[in-house]
């Protein structure tokens, strides 16, 4: 073939073209395929076990065609395992209505614990964006068997919470209660502390996270009729629309216990002002916590400005008789009160 | 066992000048294990260099040395293999640094820890300090940048600070080897049991990690009569930390 | 000891840190800290009236401005680059003529002398010697004088307000700002760039910082960018104009470069270095007068013993190599003009030749010895006249010299600029290499650092190969 830097362009275009949609993240030919090998009946089996689950808890009753329009399978796939199921006494048949057996019970138990574990152990060992945890974790939770599980709890200290705030169960089945009201049940005036944020769906957990709410925020509700719900947290004042609120879990406080009005974020605080560390958010997890703790950020330690950034981030704080810059993220994550 | 003055004193009764030869990185055939510790920034190289004679690089940025370098001095027909350790914040987290920091401080058993701190910034730097002291019986601070202190109007007390603190102290400035002689005799004194130490241990810890802590540590007291560490395993334990799991499965805590 | 109680001790730990709870480590560091505080408050009394930290205080608020800020950082750089290339000329060529034009002669005829035979006085003085020679001439003197003044400039402390100014950028493409200071010691050395990678405590942007820190130009590539840009870029525009567009070339490359960085930072924080541990912290210490001299003498030795190093371990073989591949025949021709025809059709495709990319193959362990090399087989495999022999490698002192040999070896404008990118766009050199794999400890990373930065320069001097083609 004779020379043409038209056909040698058009060549590599093509190349290039090829090798993105075989490897483009997520969508790529490749991962599809490595997707739809994963996709066999054990996983089919288990998401069935966990979303019947779930629903049990929250006394919905299932039939088959509620489990397939539930989940993302084939519904030969979905019959088909249904009927492995049953053989193994995981489920049983009332009428129409599937439920769980005992053993399925123990059963779906065991791959929740593989995935909130999961969830713990991406929160407090790796660099994944929270955004990423439960897809991760809805992948791994196939993966782990009880022994791997039970090596990762002891790892993590044997937590009883995930990052979400969701109970953990143990080696046995036993669970953490978790007693709450949704966030959009509060009327104005009362103040709670953030127990729980649901991850699912999706869109609205996004949403809870890009607001930048943490777990274990003290909340005070402001304002809440049909349309949107104001509170505030950590200084900062959050507008939510109900059905966003309700996926916020809330313990309601006695307004004894409440010392903390004057919190407020780090991030808040201006140039020549002083402020008393009150302590590190609990979003503030694994590594960095640790390094911001050994750096000085702890309980009672008196901080100021030292330097802002010509960029405006980060900014350097005086702790301890040091400067040390840190970034937005991260100060967003230290309560004060200020002086 | 304190050491009073802060001026050079290679006149000085105590130290013999004469005895002192700087070895640089001949390391082998050494009396004494001498561990060099302390934050970033400190000017822990500087202390290194002043006293075997080398010249490492050292900078005006954190955490320079990560690596852990050794050089020798000798002292009164002694000799002292020095080991730089990297600078670290803490020992309690889990990054290489301070891997390698407190496994050498536990498990290489140096004979005497030197750590070093910055003057002006004692406070943060008493973090790293009284985490060693739960580890080692035998240490000596060297309370370094005792000029740039005294420029900004600190005064340390060192009487006061070595008796809180249950070792000698020595103010330096190390990089015009102000000090250095007093910090050699000292360390010479402790290798030679002259100085006793009575090392503090962390107090302020709530009641109910406290009866944790005590609870672990005498079962391991109990287990091993000749620990003298066993609050810091416990702590460790605590933690969950699985070197120190291993090291008691295989017994080499103790060795 | 009995293996059970040992067992009993470990549950008994289990047990009681699942009942301590979550927040133990808090705890612990808070207490520590309290008992910090109370030791402080029994020792140190401060002045707070006289407190001198006013001077840093002002600096400080200098060097971080919002309008001095950035220029002072731009201005420093370009003194501490135009320093080390302008001041190294002349330490440079004074070696050169010295190890090359002197030394070398004399040994050659002391091998006739003593009897060696031509192999043997051709591959020891014109192969191993020559490279060596040429290494230590080209890199000694701008090492020499960049380190020097770098470690300055971090003895006062001014370094990290630089990445303190910066980290912005650099968090924008998930690095972390004390990659500035490792990227501008790129500058100088990209091996010493890697070493400088562990001031960054947080191993996912150390990482990154260590992959990319080959997109920094470094002293040993300066003089190919300079000597072409001189060549064939200055020729293009009037001639009055000539050194200011050949300037603006080379740093137009060095920012290009910059860019490649950047994006690669970015490129790699997204997909495989997602998951690992990031964290930030910047301490900025105060500022301490540098001691000047012994910094200069420390560092000084440090580096030139660096460079002998490298010239003696990785030059040397690569001298020997050169010299044999051009002296070993198979039928009628050498291994090199073999292997530079069959290079010569994927060259063209990337607006390249065989020659260049053959010399950038046997220079991979010294970037330093391209251009001599690519001028020795040039006149070897095209024919021309000049040159030192069959394996010697040499440079001319005349820049026209060099031009015409290029020229009559087929060169154009466009190779020039590919060159000149793809002397950007390359593997790394082996000394870079091999202190990638000693501070990475992991082959997975080295590989990823090395192919990387050649992909993308194939990629990008074929794109411009084939549009130049189309459009001149």
């Amino acid at each position: 073939m004779k020379y043409n830097p038209y056909i040698a362009l058009l060549l590599f275009l093509g190349i290039s073209l090829l090798l993105y949609y075989i490897f483009r993240p997520n969508r790529g030919l490749y991962f599809l395929l490595k997707k739809s090998y994963r996709l066999n009946n054990k996983v089919a089996i288990e998401d069935i076990l966990k979303l019947l689950y779930h629903n049990q808890t929250n006394n919905n009753s299932l039939t088959a065609n509620d489990i397939t329009n539930n989940l993302n399978f084939s519904h030969s796939l979905i019959i088909d395992s249904i009927k492995k199921m049953m053989d193994s006494d995981l489920i049983s048949l009332e009428g129409d209505t599937i439920k769980l057996t005992n053993s399925g019970n123990e059963y779906s138990l065991r791959i929740i614990r593989a995935h909130r574990l999961w969830e713990k152990y991406l929160s407090e060992k790796t660099g994944f964006h929270n955004r990423e945890w439960h897809e991760r974790a809805e992948k791994k939770e196939h993966e782990l068997s009880v022994e791997d599980t039970n090596k990762l709890s002891a790892l993590l200290g044997n937590p009883k919470f995930d990052p979400h705030g969701d109970p953990i169960p143990t080696r046995t089945g036993k669970m953490a209660l978790k007693q709450g009201t949704p966030l959009s049940n509060l009327g104005v005036g009362f103040v709670g502390r953030i127990i729980h944020i649901e991850d699912k769906p999706e869109i609205i957990y996004k949403q809870i996270l890009a607001e930048n709410i943490h777990i274990n925020s003290i909340v005070r509700v402001i304002e809440n009729n049909t349309t949107r719900i104001v509170f505030h947290s950590e200084g900062e004042k959050f507008v939510l629309a109900p059905i966003v609120a309700g996926n916020i879990t809330i313990s309601v406080l006695e307004k004894k216990k409440i010392d903390e009005e004057n919190v407020t974020r780090l991030i808040s605080l201006k140039e020549n002002e002083t402020a008393t560390i009150i302590g590190l958010s609990k979003e503030s997890r694994g590594e960095n916590r640790r390094r911001l703790l050994d750096l000085g950020f702890v309980k009672g330690a008196s901080i100021q400005i030292d330097l802002l950034n010509p960029l405006g981030d980060p900014k350097a704080f005086l702790i301890k008789g040091t400067s040390i810059a840190i970034r937005k993220n991260q100060a967003s994550k230290i309560l004060i009160k200020k002086n | 066992m304190k050491k009073s003055s802060n001026s050079v004193c290679d006149t000085c009764a105590h130290f013999n000048p004469d005895g002192l030869k700087k070895l640089g990185i001949k390391t082998s055939d050494f009396d004494f294990v001498v561990a060099l510790a302390g934050n970033p920034n400190t000017g822990k190289s500087t202390v290194f260099n002043a006293l075997t004679g080398l010249r490492q690089h050292t900078g005006n940025w954190p955490g320079k040395t990560v690596t852990r370098a050794e050089g020798a001095f000798e002292y009164n027909q002694q000799k002292f293999k020095l080991i730089d350790l990297p600078g670290t914040y803490s020992l309690l987290s889990t990054s290489e640094d301070e891997e390698v920091a407190r496994n050498f401080i536990l498990f290489g058993k140096p004979t005497v820890t030197v750590i070093v701190v910055d003057a002006s910034r004692l406070e943060r730097n008493l973090n790293l300090v009284l985490q060693i002291l739960e580890i080692t019986n035998k240490a000596v601070l060297c309370l370094n940048l005792i000029d740039e202190a005294e420029r900004n109007n600190i005064q340390i007390n060192t009487r006061i600070l070595a008796k809180d603190l249950g070792i000698p102290i020595v103010p330096t400035n190390a990089r015009l080897q102000k000090g250095i002689p007093e910090l050699i005799q000292t360390i010479s004194e402790l290798a030679n049991n002259k100085i006793k130490c009575k090392p503090r241990r962390i107090k302020n810890i709530p009641k109910d990690i406290e009866k944790a802590v005590q609870e672990l540590s005498s079962a391991l007291e109990q287990e091993y009569p000749a620990i003298t560490n066993s609050r810091w395993i416990a702590f460790r334990l605590l933690e969950g930390d699985t070197q120190i799991i291993e090291s008691l499965e295989s017994g080499e805590i103790l060795a | 000891m009995s293996k059970k109680n040992i067992d009993n001790i470990i549950a008994l730990a289990k047990d009681l840190r699942w009942q301590i709870g979550d927040d133990y480590h808090d705890s612990l560091i808070e207490s520590i800290y309290a008992d910090a505080a109370e030791i402080v408050n029994d020792t140190v009394t401060k002045d707070k009236e006289k407190s001198k930290f006013r001077l840093d205080a002002k600096i400080d608020k200098i060097v971080t401005s919002r309008i001095w800020g950035f220029p002072i950082m731009l201005l420093v750089l370009g003194v501490v680059l135009w320093l080390t290339i302008i001041g190294a000329n002349y330490p440079s060529s004074l070696l050169a003529e010295l190890l090359l034009d002197s030394i070398h002669p004399v040994l050659k005829n002391l091998g006739t002398s003593i009897g060696f035979p031509w192999w043997l006085n051709g591959f020891l003085f014109d192969g191993v010697y020559l490279a060596v020679a040429w290494v230590i001439a080209v890199m000694l003197p701008p090492m020499a004088i960049f380190f020097p003044l770098f470690t300055l400039l971090e003895d006062f402390g001014y370094l990290p307000r630089v990445a303190f100014n910066m980290d912005a950028l650099f968090k924008k493409s998930g690095a972390h700002g004390k990659q500035a200071l490792t990227m501008s010691m790129g500058f100088g050395c990209n091996a010493a760039g890697v070493v400088a990678t562990r001031i960054i405590d947080s191993p996912r942007e150390r990482l990154i910082a260590i992959i990319t820190n080959n997109f920094s130009l470094c002293n040993g590539r300066w003089p190919t960018q300079i000597l072409l840009a001189t060549i064939f870029i200055g020729a293009v525009v009037p001639k009055s104009y000539s050194s200011f567009a050949s300037l603006s070339a080379v740093i137009g490359i060095a920012v290009l470069g910059i860019f490649f960085m950047f994006f690669f930072s970015w490129a790699l924080s997204k997909t495989v270095l997602k998951g690992e541990v990031s964290t930030f912290n910047l301490e900025l210490p105060p500022y301490r007068p540098p001691v000047f001299w012994k910094t200069i003498y420390t560092s000084l030795i440090d580096r030139t013993l660096i460079v002998l190093w490298r010239a003696i371990v990785f030059a040397a073989p690569a001298g020997a190599v050169i010299w044999l591949i051009s002296n070993i025949y198979i039928g009628n021709e050498s291994i090199a003009a073999w292997t530079v025809y069959s290079l010569d059709g994927f060259g063209f495709l990337l607006g390249l030749n065989g020659v260049i990319l053959l010399a950038y193959i046997v220079a991979i362990p010294a970037n330093e010895i391209v251009i001599p090399t690519i001028l020795m087989l040039t006149v070897m495999v095209r024919g021309i006249s000049g040159g030192e022999g069959v394996g010697v490698m040499f440079e001319l002192d005349s820049v026209t010299g060099t031009a015409d040999i290029l020229r009559a070896g087929g060169w154009t404008l466009l190779t020039a600029v590919n060159v000149m990118l793809f002397s950007l766009l390359h593997n790394p050199c082996s000394t870079t290499i091999y202190t990638i794999y000693k501070e990475t400890n992991s082959m997975k990373w080295t590989v990823v650092a090395s192919i990387l930065p050649v992909i993308a320069g194939f990629i990008v001097t074929f794109l411009v190969a084939q549009v130049w083609r189309i459009l001149v």
